[in-house]
């Protein structure tokens, strides 16, 4: 029964212990948080990483959750803060820092790079970081702007704004790109 | 480009995006299972935020009961109502805030930040309407006693506040530590309000309300240094 069980049903059950419903929530969330944070630059050892840190907070302030409330928005918000963390942490040493410079540079040096590659991290890579995540978790994760705004400890206007700028965004440089883009299936 | 092509693309890498590999799952399932026991959720905010109100207000009257309840008895009945129902209020606002600070998810209604200047400007306009002695005695030295006394009770009351909802911060510590250093602080005013006799305006509007954003400052400093150093610990 649990695999079909919806989010705030098996987040209940797992609140009382049951180790089925905690599995369930971790096969069905799991992948979903592992490609935001892969939206988000990460590689996938990276993601892996923050994965694995996600479920241990998720664990550790699992009495947060309070039933009747949606399971979605505080999932990502966790996710969101260990991300944070985690790049806190990078930037703290010269060698992460250095990297992460690179890795900006490159993608502010080339952004149209998605027309070579379906790679979302690439796609993305015009996008500051805010816009990034607001468009990963609308359009990556599928989630409502109430949700995003929840998740992100924002307000629905907010959000709105930060995805129309996105958009804007993404279609001057599709648009920059022209007739390439249809290499990768842009159309 | 239109929006619709733009999100078709989007959905289309999204798709083809990495799913974790389901080694990877299992090992997250079963580093949790050890200590997977049932937990209970945390109760509504506003009893939350009413305990948080009670701890602040036996803080606060227990440094009273302790220096005096002088500033109390030299107040008449409008002064009184009128300053400690403001700051009951205020309690209770920045206790539900600090709630929503520790719940992951939440629909947010007031930044740490905004109730910080919240708090200072609404005790600024109370303390501006009511106190109409423009004299100035001792600015300094007596002014800078009443801030330490202040900042004295809004230790405890913020440390109380944090224990008592510290099970596991899956949140931005110091925004929490902001919001309950700015609850802390609430209740070193109240309990200069009950203590202080002096109704200087100047004395009022420069040290009683400083204890709120040097409290609060003093409680985002704190959380950010933990964080800090757990981050070192675990590099």
């Amino acid at each position: 029964m649990h695999p079909d069980s919806d989010l705030e049903t098996l987040m209940a059950l797992y609140q009382q212990g049951d180790f089925t419903a905690a599995a369930a929530l971790i096969d069905r969330i799991g992948p979903r948080l592992h490609r935001f944070f892969t939206a988000q630059s990460a590689s996938r050892a990276d993601a892996d990483d923050l994965l694995q840190d996600t479920w241990l907070r998720i664990h550790r302030v699992r009495h947060t959750w309070r039933p009747g409330e949606p399971a979605l928005p505080w999932f990502y918000a966790i996710a969101r803060h260990v991300r944070v963390d985690h790049y806190r942490k990078s930037m703290r040493t010269m060698a992460g820092a250095r990297e992460l410079e690179a890795v900006s540079a490159s993608a502010a040096s080339n952004p149209g790079d998605f027309t070579r590659t379906d790679d979302l991290d690439a796609l993305l890579a015009p996008l500051s970081e805010s816009q990034r995540e607001v468009v990963a978790m609308l359009k990556v994760a599928g989630m409502s702007l109430e949700e995003v705004a929840r998740a992100t400890s924002s307000t629905v206007g907010a959000v709105k704004q930060k995805a129309h700028r996105a958009y804007e965004k993404l279609r001057k440089t599709t648009n920059a790109m022209g007739p390439r883009g249809g290499r990768s299936g842009l159309p | 480009m239109k929006d619709e092509e733009i999100d078709d693309v989007l959905t289309r890498a999204a798709r083809s995006a990495h799913d974790p590999n389901p080694e990877t799952l299992r090992r997250v399932a079963d580093s949790i299972r050890p200590s997977l026991r049932p937990v209970r959720p945390l109760p509504p905010t506003w009893i939350i935020a009413s305990g948080l109100l009670l701890v602040c207000s036996v803080v606060s009257m227990a440094g009273a009961a302790h220096a005096g309840f002088f500033g109390f008895e030299k107040m008449d009945l409008l002064e009184r109502s009128l300053v400690f129902s403001v700051l009951a209020v205020l309690l209770w606002v920045s206790g539900a805030a600090f709630v929503h600070e520790m719940i992951p998810g939440r629909r947010r209604r007031l930044s740490a930040g905004a109730l910080l200047a919240l708090s200072s400007a609404v005790l600024l306009g109370v303390f501006a309407f009511l106190f109409r002695d423009y004299h100035v005695d001792h600015f300094v030295p007596v002014g800078l006693a009443c801030l330490l006394t202040g900042l004295l009770y809004a230790v405890p009351a913020a440390l109380l506040s944090w224990l008592l909802l510290w099970r596991g911060f899956a949140l931005n510590p110091v925004s929490a530590g902001l919001a309950a250093g700015a609850l802390g602080g609430l209740a070193g005013v109240a309990m200069l309000e009950l203590h202080c006799p002096n109704f200087e305006a100047a004395h009022l509007l420069v040290w009683h309300t400083a204890v709120v954003p040097l409290s609060a400052a003093l409680g985002a400093l704190v959380a950010w240094i933990l964080r800090f150093r757990r981050a070192s610990g675990s590099r």
